[in-house]
């Protein structure tokens, strides 16, 4: 909310108090100013010149020499311009003065004659029609007849006010109004509050005040309408002018002015309609079936079901969002009728929302007005009409209320509200804080009885007077204190996250560097994978309202993100990197979804310029190592993965695939080839508690190493030979592969596999038979591949 | 040749040899199968009884006296050869050669993770929530209700007929006060949503919602249990402040400020002048809160915070840009790999 220093003061004293010294303060009472708005500082000894006497320079035809009165002052100035006339008031800057652009003001000799200053125009001080008359003209700017000689033009166009723009919360939707704000700053400063008038003159003419009714008296609980009649429909004075402007609200005209004025200075939007196109009553009520109304910004809205301000014949306005163009106030209205009401929050909100018109009004609204607020918004406007001669102010009301509602009351203690903060404040101090808000307080015993204004509709219980003795009484009061009174309790951190942690020590030892990812990507990345169209993973959760398309639906995968943080690495060069990402992917149920999804936790790995098929086979037989899993591998159908260098898993919950990513996947990407990844599924690991290791016996017996090379069609998957071999005895501990070998020597579609046998006895040392015994078995099992010896 | 002869003679030669080699074949010249001193005791049996045990004895202090003097030459002679070992093998020392190097964790995890053992170490427990939620635990039992002029503090993600990504961690308290009766203390960290994407924010980001519930637990107890964490974080000297603000499911509630870390509270960049930094919102549990999850208010009272992890790694990282949280640029992470920085 805007707050100009000059009309905050005359609510209350502020006079001493700097500008940053009172945001400061408005912060421990829970008002964040976001910015102090100061005025221009690029215009300094321009001031208001009364032009005493104009004469044509004797050496030009173009030039005029003025005598201006600056104030206790007369100088020469020598001028250019053509629009200037004696007795004008006008800008002056004077020697020395600054003008925007950094341009300073020395004592010149224009065709011979001297000149001590400039005279200026609006351009040159960079304001406009909007901020005075005349401003936008070509030549100088011709200020009001009423301007004071010698007075800082910054005053003068009214641009030389500090503005505060003030955060209000939610729950103060008062504050929202220059007045609220204003009692909190008194009480805040200890100064006197002073309300603003709300008092006028009304005339008794006959006149006809159309009756209300209101249809929906839980959407709209006040409705007050006055009548103005003969009302002359001008310019609204300066002042009222530059507090709308400095405020973000446009000038319009005097009547339109004043409920704008009465918005920001009371809280209560107000709305005027030319009376004459109010036919019978005035209904508070539903737009019927096909009802529309044109708005006063020019467009049709379809208006069934929303609430609207109709006469017996047609909607008027849109209830608390904007009227109607019929009934605006046009430069020949006569009579005004001035609506106050207070529509209900939640549907204003509604209604704008669905209809998608939004103004100063309905925002206010749905911030929510309170009750009282009707009656002072509609009297403030009349004594501004009044006291800015407007018209007439008739003295009947019509209306239609229910009953003033009921003031909450909140009975409490010193005790209980003490036990919340924790702190000690005399139940004196309590009653004085609360009392000075507004609040009627009584005292009985330790019981204390406070009635809440109608204004402060965000007071439910104890807990918020509470607050509201805090922001006064000072939260720098509040001590530190380590929760003496409470229960000790056994905090820990839960399986999921210690496995984690387990999960992620292993990956960084490993080398990869761990990244993150946004939870939504393209809908269209199914199709960069190559996806079936039946594939589940197309079936993602879509956002309602997205930032955009790029990421408007919920991943289903990690794929897409990985391979995309990949390629921008390499479009910037970075060639080589191992990541990992361990994050949520989102699988419905149903779509569209009627409950919440399945949340799995996926780990995605991708290779990139370092490493190839084994290096990421290695590292997911480390990951599942983590969890006690021995995967068995079988061949990998995923159409983004290489068909003959890729494999899947699905054992003892964790599901997935590894390998070489797609040539046409990495085309997709902008990828290099060579790009390798793993996609698993731990759900089910993550939440299974990981087994403590268990040691296993050493022999303290010597082992045997035995070599051997085998000759092999090439078809034979050397991995599963070597599992048979291991398998053949309990005697061998170990078999280590060191060579495979295809060239010279071998024949053509055979291969050479050399490996190397660990074997350990238990009892005693091996013999030689027992050895030669444990070497033909290996032998004769690894015949069954077709292996011979070399 | 006498004892005496060989002692004159070859303990001279000894002293002279130049190698491992030499000695050996010295040593084999002297107690090999014809050295000089296996000779000698050859030749005892040649002599008389009553002489034997006498010339035996010096022969035997020959071989010791010979021995000793070869083993003090060999260690001599293999302590040198070492020493010209080690003088061949001289290694430039100043260039590197690559080796593994361990991953990084990413930065806002890191900081998650101090975060957590803090917590954990002083009682709490780690729960998690769901990141799709309902309108009722986002919004609605936070006291919340449709069209409540709060749900314009965030603006949400919709996906579907009263459900959304959650906006924050606070649906966490919710569904442990559900199920956990207290006392509880609880953080729940996670990511969160908002339709927010400009230069100081991102769509997605991580909160930590912490939450503690009990009879007597009050609004100085949150003080303490937040300065603690702050001490923790940015280190022994730091105060905090609390600023009355606004949270529906807290009351009262406040804003709260670390003094700035950098300057002390002088004024500086980092904390714009002011000498504190926003770090976190908290405050007393909304008694209806603790009524919508079956927890009687007249009975227990709690407090809650929650805290922006992105915002506070991005302070104590010193990183500049939101955008780099998510970039996952190599040269970014690979800052992240060290444990701990110079700080």
């Amino acid at each position: 909310m805007k707050l100009p220093l000059s009309w905050l003061s005359e609510y209350v004293d502020i006079s001493g108090v700097p500008a940053q010294a009172l945001s400061d303060k408005l912060l421990s009472i829970g008002f964040e100013v976001e910015e102090i708005i100061e005025p221009r500082k690029d215009i300094s000894g321009v001031v208001v010149g009364h032009v005493l006497s104009i004469e044509r320079n004797v050496n030009s035809e173009k030039l005029w020499v003025c005598q201006i009165d600056i104030g206790g002052e007369v100088v020469q100035i020598v001028t250019g311009a053509q629009n200037v006339s004696k007795g004008d008031f006008v800008p002056v800057a004077t020697v020395g003065a600054c003008l925007p652009g950094g341009k300073k003001i020395v004592p010149a000799v224009l065709r011979g004659v001297d000149s001590y200053g400039m005279l200026c125009s609006g351009g040159e001080l960079e304001v406009d029609d909007d901020v005075i008359d005349g401003a936008s003209v070509d030549g100088i700017l011709i200020l009001p007849k009423d301007s004071k000689v010698g007075e800082n033009i910054m005053h003068t166009l009214g641009i030389d006010d500090t503005v505060l723009d003030v955060s209000i919360t939610a729950n103060r939707p008062d504050c929202q109004a220059v007045v609220n704000i204003a009692r909190e700053i008194a009480i805040l400063l200890g100064k006197k509050f002073r309300a603003p008038k709300f008092t006028y003159k009304t005339v008794d003419l006959p006149a006809e005040f159309p009756p209300v009714r209101i249809e929906n008296k839980d959407l709209c609980s006040r409705y007050i309408g006055r009548i103005i009649k003969n009302i002359k429909i001008e310019k609204s004075p300066k002042w009222l002018r530059d507090r709308l402007r400095m405020c973000g609200i446009r000038p319009i005209n005097n009547i339109v002015d004043i409920t704008n004025y009465v918005l920001l200075e009371i809280g209560q939007p107000l709305h005027a309609f030319d009376r004459r196109f109010i036919d019978g009553e005035i209904i508070v009520r539903r737009g019927k079936a096909d009802e529309s109304i044109v708005a006063l910004d020019g467009n049709k809205y379809d208006v069934e079901g929303s609430l609207v301000i109709a006469d017996s014949h047609k909607p008027l306005a849109i209830a608390g969002i904007m009227g109607g163009e019929y009934t605006s106030i046009l430069p020949d209205t006569v009579d005004v009728f001035l609506e106050a009401a207070r529509f209900e929050r939640s549907n204003v909100r509604r209604t704008s929302r669905k209809i998608g018109l939004r103004s100063d009004s309905s925002s206010r609204y749905e911030k929510g007005v309170d009750w009282a607020s009707t009656e002072l918004g509609s009297n403030r406007a009349l004594a501004l009409m009044d006291m800015l001669d407007c018209g007439q102010i008739l003295s009947g009301v019509t209306a239609d209320s229910v009953e003033t509602p009921k003031q909450k009351v909140i009975t409490t203690s010193k005790e209980q509200i003490c036990s919340l903060l924790g702190i000690d404040i005399e139940k004196k101090t309590i009653i004085s804080i609360l009392k000075k808000q507004g609040f009627d307080v009584t005292s009985k015993g330790k019981v204390i009885t406070c009635t809440v204004p109608l204004v402060r509709e965000d007071i439910d219980a104890y807990p918020d007077l509470a607050e509201d003795i805090m922001r006064f009484y000072g939260y720098d009061n509040i001590v530190s204190t380590n929760s003496e009174n409470t229960h000790q309790t056994k905090g820990g951190l839960n399986v999921h996250d210690v496995n984690t942690d387990a999960l992620k020590a292993k990956l960084t030892a490993l080398g990869l560097d761990e990244i993150l990812n946004y939870s939504f990507i393209s809908p269209e990345a199914c199709d960069k994978l190559l996806l079936d169209p039946s594939d589940y993973r197309r079936g993602e959760i879509a956002i309602k309202n997205p930032l955009s398309r790029d990421i408007s639906v919920m991943r289903t995968q990690l794929l897409t993100c990985m391979l995309s943080s990949i390629a921008r690495n390499v479009t910037r060069k970075n060639d080589i990197m191992s990541f990992f990402e361990l994050g949520k992917v989102f699988i419905p149920y149903e779509l569209p979804i009627n409950k919440l999804p399945d949340e799995r936790d996926v780990l995605c790995i991708g290779l990139c310029g370092s490493g190839d098929f084994y290096t990421v086979k290695a590292i997911v037989g480390e990951v599942l190592g983590i969890f006690g899993i021995t995967p068995d591998y079988t061949p990998c159908t995923q159409p983004y993965m290489h068909p003959k260098q890729s494999l899947s898993f699905d054992i003892d919950g964790a599901k997935g695939e590894f390998g070489k990513v797609h040539p046409l996947v990495c085309e997709n990407y902008d990828l290099p080839n060579g790009v390798y990844i793993a996609h698993i599924d731990l759900t089910e690991a993550l939440r299974t508690p990981i087994k403590v290791a268990k040691s296993k016996p050493i022999s303290k017996l010597p082992p045997v190493d035995r070599d051997l090379a085998l000759v092999m069609e090439k078809s034979v998957p050397v991995g599963t030979l070597l599992s048979a071999v291991k398998a053949v005895s309990p005697y061998i501990e170990e078999v280590k592969l060191f060579d495979i070998y295809d060239g010279e020597q071998i024949p053509d579609g055979y291969k050479s596999v050399a490996f190397s046998m660990r074997l350990q006895p238990t009892d005693s040392t091996f013999s030689d038979a027992q050895i030669k015994q444990i070497v033909e078995a290996v032998l004769s099992k690894s015949a069954e591949f077709g292996a011979k010896l070399r | 040749m006498t004892p005496e002869q060989i002692k004159a003679d070859y303990i001279d030669k000894i002293e002279r040899v130049g190698s491992e080699k030499e000695l050996a074949d010295l040593k084999a010249a002297i107690f090999g199968k014809s050295g000089v001193i296996t000779e000698l005791t050859r030749s005892l049996k040649d002599l008389p009884n009553e002489e034997k045990p006498a010339a035996g004895k010096k022969i035997n202090d020959l071989r010791v006296e010979i021995l000793a003097l070869c083993d003090k030459k060999e260690a001599e002679l293999h302590r040198a050869a070492i020493e010209r070992q080690l003088n061949s093998e001289t290694l430039d020392l100043s260039i590197d050669k690559p080796f593994r190097t361990v991953g990084a964790i990413h930065p806002i995890n890191q900081i998650k993770k101090r975060l957590t053992d803090y917590f954990v170490g002083n009682g709490y427990i780690v729960y998690d929530s769901p990141e799709i939620e309902t309108d009722y635990y986002n919004f609605q039992a936070l006291n919340i209700p449709p069209d409540h002029p709060a749900r314009d503090m965030q603006d949400t993600f919709f996906i579907g007929d009263g459900m959304l990504l959650r906006s924050q961690t606070s649906s966490g308290q919710v569904r442990l006060m559900e199920k956990v009766k207290p006392p509880l203390k609880m953080i729940c960290p996670g990511r969160v949503f908002r339709a927010d994407d400009d230069s100081t924010h991102s769509p997605v980001f991580h909160q930590m919602e912490g939450l503690v519930v009990d009879k007597n637990v009050t609004l100085c107890d949150l003080k303490g249990a937040l300065e603690g964490f702050a001490k923790f974080i940015f280190g022994g000297q730091t105060r905090i402040r609390f600023r009355p603000s606004y949270f529906p499911f807290t009351e009262p509630s406040v804003e709260v400020d670390v003094s700035c870390f950098n300057c002390g509270g002088e004024g500086c960049r980092v904390c714009k002048n002011t000498g504190w930094i926003e770090i976190l919102g908290a405050g007393m549990v909304n008694r209806k809160v603790l009524a919508n999850c079956g927890i009687d208010p007249d009975e227990y009272q709690g407090f809650a915070f929650g805290l922006g992890l992105d915002r506070i790694t991005m302070i104590l990282c010193e990183i500049n840009d939101i955008k780099l949280l998510w970039e996952n640029d190599v040269r970014f992470l690979r800052a992240f790999r060290g444990q701990g920085g110079d700080k």
